[in-house]
């Protein structure tokens, strides 16, 4: 499974933002969001930018230590806070942009498909993400 | 420590005249008392600006102020308030905004600014997270909103920062003046504009980059989950969503309560040229929201050829198409669309700019101005070629400008000539597109409300359409079907006392009036109760609640009462028990506030005589205070 956009439809609300936070991070903290939305201006148009889940993964084939294993239920790669070193390799091998660094904790995260229940996805009022099986 | 969650748990206190910069603790006694936002706007004002201070002096304060749901995953938690003394009613003035500034403040750490003094030159704040300071605007000043925004932007080299500006009528003290909120957004009513360019403040601008902690997110997420389920099911959600509050123009013309021609009528025979099917067929680019927002009523417009080729804004409302449209008999949308963006890049709140012009043409009509009076302005209805210009004008002080610049009360008080009777006002303040005599609650709030002349402060939106279903949702099956036909008077009181204090909850907490609490019917006092306990940890029963809704409403008349307002000015203009509506479904009617005055001061415990809160009522409200200095 993976996530698509359906970059028409949105309308720039970050409300998957906003849940994704609480979900990930416990608070509400657009800058610890797994997805982003991109703007080319403040009144769009907008892109809701989420990790594609790639085939072969840059993040993963980046990593030296081989912390980003894919979840094989749910298709998600899942970084592993426990092997992570914090080098940001896989920040710049993403093409797409959608694997960050938290500086304060020294690890990376990213998109992890909510365990297969994307809550982007149940949130989003217009469907401008959706799961593609 | 602050104890609550929710909040950031501090605020900036900014001295513009020496250039300090303090930082303190949210009081934890507000919160309790009331709330944020607009409740902690209200306390502030009372305790520190004086009735003898000038709105334009160094002295008022001017409060941003977020509250404790705000930036949250509450529904439409993207509001915030400025707060202020007033100096177009001279009075408690508040504007509230959208957008996403609010909850910037909140990422960046704080929860409130109250600014106070007058900086030697222009300046804006500069807030980075932690890092606060006041930086020289001097190549800013002069510039107009969206320049001022992209400048700052540019310099700071992020598209993220969040600004609130001022244009040339801020910093030219225009009366109505309003501040400009990322992304196109007003704080508009009021005036506060000119507060914030008295005070050579010519922007705020904020990136946060920080967590919004709540006390509960697990039960906080289950309550938000199922607030935007609700909405997502409410019956009138897609008609919201899809035309925002245009989509009522055509609705509000047939009830007749769609002011025409200074409130002469109700209704605009052209009204099909600036409908809602008109904007969206014209102009429609996409769907639009504010932070957090689900109903997204925002839309992009662009106008796509002709003179006002490329003219591209959002927040396109049903006020300013009455303002602009109707009000002055402008049937070019087009023009409209542009009048609409030149307001916006000016600074002008659009509601009293359109009054301004809609009351100079017919005293033009009337033959009470001439051509000697307007420096050879002709002010014919409709004639938008002397529109755009004028309110250039009225930004920048000139020639005929200057003296629409003050406000309607004030340019009939200068031009005299029995011109009063053409100001359409309640204290100072310009009615919005809402026609009492169409509406005979409406009449009521617009009396009644703290900041003058103002439909939001009630906000009664059920007996708009006379259609139950949402009164039935919202006070069941009790008071109907009076307290949804818009020309019955019965219940109006309750109605518009029960608005009032929730209005005031829903902007001390940073919520959105149009997004589900007022419009939609959805949101109400149980639910806001809920959703503050499990963000701030507060206990919260809806009693509790109701009495702070209730205390913040009755120091605003305090506050007022201080400033020489009393039942007297409790009063809507001659024309609207004078003239009989000529249209719609209002057609014949005209407006008696007393009886649901009356009533109003009964169920709000205010002393019928003087229309101030008795001192038994303020006991009661734990306002010990508000007697002694009433008594004074």
């Amino acid at each position: 499974m993976h996530l698509e956009a359906i970059a028409e439809k949105c309308t720039g609300c970050r409300i998957c933002e906003n849940f994704c936070s609480v979900k990930h991070e416990g608070a509400i903290w657009p800058e610890r969001a797994r997805i982003r939305i991109l703007a080319e201006t403040d009144s769009g148009p907008f892109t809701p930018n989420v990790c594609r889940q790639c085939e072969d993964a840059a993040c993963a084939a980046a990593c030296p230590v081989e912390a980003i294993t894919k979840d094989q239920a749910t298709g998600a790669w899942v970084v592993n806070d426990d092997e992570c070193i914090g080098c940001e390799s896989c920040v710049e091998a993403c093409p797409y942009h959608a694997i960050f660094f938290d500086a304060e904790s020294g690890k990376a995260f990213k998109c992890d498909l909510c365990g297969g229940e994307p809550e982007c996805v149940a949130i989003c009022p217009f469907g401008a993400v959706q799961k593609v099986p | 420590m602050f104890p609550y969650r929710g909040y950031a748990g501090k605020c900036l206190y900014v001295d513009l005249t020496s250039g300090k910069i303090e930082t303190r603790e949210y009081d934890k006694a507000l919160a309790e008392n009331y709330l944020g936002g607009n409740g902690f706007g209200t306390r502030l004002l009372w305790e520190n600006v004086a009735p003898e201070v000038d709105a334009l002096a160094p002295e008022n304060l001017l409060i941003f102020s977020t509250g404790p749901l705000c930036g949250t995953i509450v529904p439409n938690p993207g509001r915030m308030e400025v707060i202020g003394k007033s100096p177009l009613t001279g009075i408690y003035g508040d504007a509230n905004t959208g957008g996403f500034l609010g909850p910037e403040f909140k990422f960046a750490g704080w929860d409130a600014v109250v600014i106070t003094g007058q900086s030697p030159r222009p300046v804006y704040l500069a807030i980075a997270d932690n890092q606060v300071e006041l930086r020289d605007a001097s190549h800013l000043w002069g510039l107009t909103t969206s320049q001022t925004e992209n400048a700052i932007r540019q310099t700071w080299g992020d598209p993220l920062v969040k600004t609130a500006t001022i244009g040339p009528a801020g910093e030219n003290l225009v009366r109505f003046a309003g501040i400009q909120i990322t992304p196109q957004r007003s704080a508009a009513r009021c005036g506060l504009g000119a507060v914030m360019g008295s005070k050579r403040l010519k922007a705020i601008a904020v990136r946060g980059h920080g967590p919004i902690r709540v006390a509960d997110p697990y039960r906080l997420h289950k309550l938000a989950i199922a607030l935007h389920q609700r909405l997502r099911a409410n019956p009138i959600f897609p008609a919201v969503h899809a035309s925002g509050t245009p989509g009522i123009v055509s609705l509000m013309d047939a009830l007749g309560r769609f002011p025409t021609q200074n409130f002469r009528m109700g209704s605009f025979p052209y009204v099909d040229h600036i409908n809602i099917d008109a904007l969206r067929a014209r102009a429609f680019v996409r769907d639009l929201a504010c932070f957090g927002c689900p109903v997204a009523c925002d839309k992009l417009y662009r106008v796509p050829d002709g003179p006002y080729a490329e003219t591209a804004l959002r927040s396109v409302e049903y006020e300013t198409l009455n303002a602009l449209g109707a009000c002055i008999w402008n049937a070019d949308l087009d023009a409209l669309l542009a009048a609409n963006r030149l307001c916006d890049e000016l600074g002008l709140d659009t509601i009293s700019a359109g009054r301004v012009i809609s009351f100079a043409m017919e005293l033009w009509d009337e033959e009470i101005l001439n051509l000697d009076d307007t420096g050879g302005l002709a002010l014919y209805w409709g004639d938008m070629d002397t529109v755009l210009p004028l309110l250039r004008m009225i930004a920048y002080r000139e020639g005929f400008g200057n003296l629409l610049a003050e406000g309607v009360r004030r340019a009939a008080q200068t031009i005299g000539r029995g011109a009063e009777r053409y100001a359409m006002h309640v204290k100072g303040m310009e009615i919005a597109a809402q026609d009492g005599r169409a509406q005979k609650s409406m009449g009521l709030a617009h009396v009644t409300s703290t900041r003058g002349a103002d439909h939001l402060k009630a906000f009664p939106v059920i007996d708009e359409t006379g259609y139950p279903d949402e009164g039935r949702r919202r006070y069941g099956e009790q008071y109907l079907p009076d307290i949804v036909q818009p020309l019955a008077t019965k219940y109006k009181a309750f109605l518009v006392k029960d608005g009032e204090d929730f209005g005031a909850v829903v902007d001390s907490v940073g919520m959105c009036k149009s997004g589900g609490t007022f419009v939609l019917a959805e949101i109400y006092w149980p639910d806001i109760a809920a959703a503050l306990e499990a963000a701030t940890a507060m206990e919260m029963p809806v009693e509790r609640l109701q009495r702070i809704g209730e205390r913040i409403y009755n120091l605003q008349r305090c506050y007022n009462a201080l400033h020489g307002i009393t039942r007297a000015d409790d009063k809507l203009p001659s024309r609207f028990s004078e003239e009989a509506s000529p249209s719609g479904n209002a057609k014949g009617q005209t407006i008696d506030i007393e009886p649901m005055l009356e009533e109003y001061y009964q169920l709000r415990g205010w002393d019928a005589e003087t229309g101030w809160p008795t001192a038994e009522k303020l006991r009661e409200l734990g306002l010990e205070d508000a007697i002694e200095r009433l008594q004074r």
